[in-house]
């Protein structure tokens, strides 16, 4: 029989909630009209009516699956808006799409955003106040079982929420491509920064210079994430599919395109991917945003190319390219080295580590310690204390790969602390999926 | 009074209505080859003794259902401009395709005017295969009919029928908008012929009332109308019937609509008491279009339907195998059952038990009866909670339309056809709800036909930043101020919608809905640079107030 409309060759979920009436302030990036086009370019599309292509609406999450990943103060019931339990739950609606076999890979294009919100939260960072990902990610292994897990962040900003979150998980690896730190907000992403004490070489940054544009990011794409995802060989692949890299972006300074974008998630071939960043609503989000779905559902993207691309325009220096393929060389290195770290981690039973969050929304700061208690068994427990100036934190959190042990370790220490005022006392334990505060 | 007249596949039926009540109702089997003599004579036994009585005709036609289904459509030429986007190469599966060069954007922005020499190219190889009927879509027209227009200019009078996407529907969704347009195009000749033969029934018969066709979205056009969008025609047939079931049994709340055939049984929703409508348009054809439709499922699940028993399970459907047992055929059907259990009196008895026989040897008649009514019900109310899923999973883009999604929750069943009356308390146990069998429910589909009132829907997309306002509905591309808003808006598509039923011959002010009302600040750098404003309104599928009651 003839067929009328294209057929996708994965059956590909999407979920495109734009959160027509939410925004952050009325003229701020994080704006009601930001997929307003991206909407109208994938229904003009015909997307809907793809074989093979599934809308879905999102729904809630819950106030438990946000505790399940962040310490929040005051609390999550507190610092969330009804938006925000929407683009989270999308991403769990997404996620179930995928692990119940109901679709092949998953599209969550939600807003707000979350890669910049860290397991602490005290507020609205980088236009996230909750890590969509690592909500999604959670949810994930608490449900359906899943250890290994690879995030590969592609939004023009660094990682650094989702990065602080799986910092000492050997579990989750994290890979983020974005401008370099010393450019761009938040300033952070250097190769340098490469894990916890318990996780070292499972986190690999690569800071690309401004500029960078399809030939970078395809090298990038060859030399370091490929060989290392199949080194690797994660169960899941997650895709914070910010769009910020694209050369019209108002507010960083990369050059890729919407034929780079897709070529990426052609290769990288994502089974979920999240709308993280991507601030040229009109010029580069419609195009971008079809151009990742047709990749994901395995159709022809040859057509999706913005009104004035020219591909000739971004033709990158070879000091360019000798460049990055230094990152590369030095992001691959970190990867050699994973593990090794712990050994000499493990000799010292707890490490320290302190380190100041800046919250530019509103402009704070947080000071925060975080104490690991190594085990030779498992990640280990962490406990936590941060504090900003109106409220303070002090938690035992257990990751979801926690021996018996650190568990009942980390739970008799809750139990031991005394509360005190103004300061959220808290155990996170992944493992019973508890949280409890006192 | 009003004339309703329904053609099925093998019957139509025409009733005479004066207000609500039913003056005279007729059957007459249709020649689908000579469509307008069947009608012709159907209305010669209606029409009263008094002609000047007669208001309106209303038909609900299978011409351009059958002209697509036969494959006997027009061959036409479209013209296709894509633009950026998905490869539009399977838009060409459909017929002679010419692919044009421009673009426009999202926003109905030019990103660049379509070269003219292919557009001549396009008109040489046309006139060349004979082509008489051309069909031309832009993507993004709705927001920007401009290219569609232009390229229509070039065209001139070369081409008996030139049809444009913009003005078939103001909605979005670019295939749809080419295979709709295609589909108008396709039987614009066709339905000339029809309204043409049957304009001379008519006056043959002395009648100079005005006709108006019944379309899919449980309202009507008049003829003249409907020969510049005959695609609105098409599948008309579930519409009446619904609009049937609301003249003989509407009340207010949610409530689902069966009407069990022979072969299928077709399921709709009324909510709070209006029938809910397909977000887009139907299929036609393995086709996506923008026909506006009534949201209607249709089941393989009829009275006839041919039963299996295997594996401790009834299969009913989805075919029928010739009339059922106790009528003579070789395979068991849910009629027989019926027969078996007194709930219908056809055929014979002892034949009707038989089926039952074969289907569970040795087992008392009356238990396989009443196992496979209750199986039947069952199936329906499996796609009934199907299709209020669907309807409930459509796509919102709000938070507060997400947090406010209801699910319909019926409180009755509306059943007609053949077997209605016979599975009414089989229903009511399965569904835990009143059903209610409607009087003269076997012309249910003629007084819905005759009962129903003109719709219309038009949409508006303001950009102030530009400042331009389109309603494609009516071609309409104006200069706006950067202060137009929601309110002139509002007023402003009420204006076209109170014009377009107005050129349709409805003298009282219809009420409009408006179904999306969408506005948006354009912030560039940090600034206002103005709004956007998006509107649907409508004139809701309902019935016509009738004159001295209270509606």
């Amino acid at each position: 029989m003839t067929s009328f409309m294209p057929q996708a060759l994965k059956r590909t979920a999407l979920i495109l909630f734009p959160a027509f009436d939410w925004c952050i302030s009325p003229t701020h990036p994080e704006r009601e009209e930001r997929l307003l086009y991206t909407r109208d370019q994938l229904i003009e599309e015909g997307l809907e009516d793809v074989d093979n292509i599934v809308f879905l609406n999102p729904e809630l999450a819950s106030h438990a699956d946000i505790d399940r990943v962040h310490l929040c103060a005051p609390s999550s019931q507190k610092l969330l808006t009804e938006s925000h339990l929407i683009s989270a739950g999308a991403t769990l609606r997404v996620a179930r799409a995928v692990m119940d076999k109901e679709a092949d890979n998953a599209f969550a294009i939600v807003r707000p955003p979350g890669h910049h919100a860290m397991q602490t939260v005290f507020g609205d960072r980088g236009f996230c106040i909750v890590n969509i990902e690592a909500i999604m990610i959670e949810y994930i292994r608490r449900h359906y079982g899943v250890r290994k897990i690879a995030i590969v962040d592609t939004d023009c900003h660094h990682g650094d929420g989702t990065q602080d979150i799986y910092w000492n998980d050997p579990d989750t690896l994290f890979i983020s491509l974005h401008q370099d730190g010393r450019t761009l907000f938040p300033g952070t992403g250097f190769v340098r920064e490469t894990g916890g004490p318990a996780a070292d070489g499972y986190t690999i940054n690569l800071p690309l210079p401004p500029n960078t544009g399809e030939d970078g990011f395809d090298m990038v794409m060859e030399r370091v994430v490929m060989p290392i995802l199949d080194e690797f060989k994660p169960e899941l692949i997650i895709n914070s599919a910010g769009q910020d890299n694209h050369y019209t972006d108002p507010i960083t300074n990369m050059n890729f395109t919407a034929q780079g974008y897709a070529r990426l998630n052609q290769r990288l071939n994502p089974d979920i991917c999240v709308l993280e960043g991507g601030y040229s609503i009109e010029g580069a989000l419609p195009y971008t945003n079809l151009g990742i779905i047709l990749a994901m559902a395995g159709m022809d993207y040859s057509h999706v190319k913005e009104p004035d691309y020219d591909q000739a325009r971004f033709r990158q220096p070879e000091e360019m390219s000798r460049y990055i393929a230094g990152v590369c060389d030095k992001a691959l290195e970190v990867f050699a080295n994973r593990g090794k770290a712990k050994e000499a981690a493990l000799q010292k039973k707890v490490v320290s580590e302190r380190k100041s969050i800046f919250y530019d929304t509103t402009g704070f700061n947080v000071d925060e310690v975080r104490r690991y208690h190594l085990c030779p068994d498992c990640p280990g427990y962490t406990e936590v204390t941060a504090s900003s100036p109106r409220a303070e934190i002090h938690a035992y959190t257990v990751p979801f790969n926690a021996c018996p042990t650190c568990q009942r370790t980390a739970r008799d220490l809750f139990t031991a602390a005394r509360p005190l005022p103004q300061t959220i006392t808290a155990l996170q334990d992944r493992v019973a999926d508890i949280y409890e505060t006192k | 009074m009003i004339i309703g007249i329904d053609v099925g596949g093998t019957h139509a039926d025409g009733v005479l209505l004066e207000g609500a009540r039913l003056v005279a109702k007729h059957k007459v089997a249709v020649d689908q080859e000579h469509l307008s003599e069947s009608i012709i004579s159907l209305l010669g036994a209606l029409i009263p003794k008094d002609r000047r009585q007669l208001e309106r005709v209303h038909l609900s036609s299978t011409l351009a259902t059958n002209a697509i289904v036969t494959g006997s459509l027009d061959p036409i030429g479209m013209l296709i401009q894509a633009g950026p986007g998905i490869n539009p190469e399977f838009l060409a599966n459909n017929g002679p395709t010419w692919f044009l060069d421009g673009a426009i954007d999202h926003r109905g922005h030019i990103i660049r005017d379509p070269d003219p020499k292919l557009i001549d190219e396009a008109i040489a190889a046309m006139l060349q295969a004979g082509i008489d009927s051309v069909g031309i879509v832009t993507k993004f027209s709705h927001r920007n009919s401009i290219h569609e227009r232009y390229i229509a200019d070039r065209l001139g009078s070369r081409f008996s029928h030139i049809c444009m996407g913009h003005q078939i529907s103001g909605l979005p969704n670019f295939p749809r908008r080419v295979y709709t347009t295609w589909l108008n195009a396709s039987l614009t000749a066709r339905f000339a012929q029809f309204k043409k033969a049957i304009e001379q029934g008519l006056a043959h018969l002395g009648v100079d009332c005005p006709c108006h066709i019944l379309k899919a979205d449980g309202g009507t056009i008049p003829f003249a109308r409907a020969i510049e969008f005959p695609c609105e025609s098409v599948h008309s047939g579930p519409s009446a019937s619904v609009m049937g079931c609301l003249a003989l049994a509407g009340q207010p709340g949610d409530a689902i609509l069966l009407d069990i055939g022979g072969t299928t049984t077709d399921i709709s929703l009324l909510v709070d008491g209006t029938p809910l409508l397909e977000p887009y348009g139907i299929n036609i054809a393995g086709r996506p279009t923008l026909i506006r439709a009534l949201n209607t499922v249709s089941v393989g699940l009829g009275g006839d339907s041919t039963v299996a028993f295997a594996e401790k399970e009834f299969r009913i459907g989805p075919k029928r195998s010739g009339p059922p047992m106790a009528q003579g055929g070789t395979t068991p059907t849910p009629t027989d059952a019926m027969v078996v259990l007194g709930l219908l009196a056809v055929g014979s008895a002892e034949r009707a038990a038989a089926a039952m026989e074969t289907l569970c040897p040795g087992k008392p008649p009356a238990d396989t009866a009443r196992h496979l009514l209750t199986v039947f019900s069952e199936r329906i109310r499996l796609e009934v909670a199907a299709m209020i899923d669907s309807v409930f999973s459509r796509p919102v883009y709000t938070v507060s339309a997400l947090l406010q999604r209801r699910r319909i929750s019926p409180e009755r069943l509306i059943v007609i056809g053949g077997p209605a009356a016979a599975l009414r308390q089989n229903l009511e146990n399965c569904f835990n709800l009143p059903c209610l069998v409607p009087a003269d429910y076997e012309v249910a589909n003629a007084i819905g036909a005759a009962r129903t009132q003109l719709t219309a829907q038009a949409t508006l997309y303001a950009d102030t930043a530009d400042g331009r306002v389109s309603i494609p509905e009516i071609s309409c591309l104006e200069d706006i101020s950067n202060r137009f808003g929601m309110a002139e808006a509002e007023s402003k598509l009420e204006q076209v919608i109170c014009g377009i039923a107005s050129d349709m011959g409805m003298t009282d002010r219809p009420t409009i809905d408006f179904l999306e009302r969408l506005e948006m600040n354009v912030i560039r750098g940090f600034e206002t640079s103005g709004k956007i404003l998006n509107l649907k309104a409508q004139i809701r599928p309902g019935l016509a107030a009738i004159k001295g009651e209270q509606p």
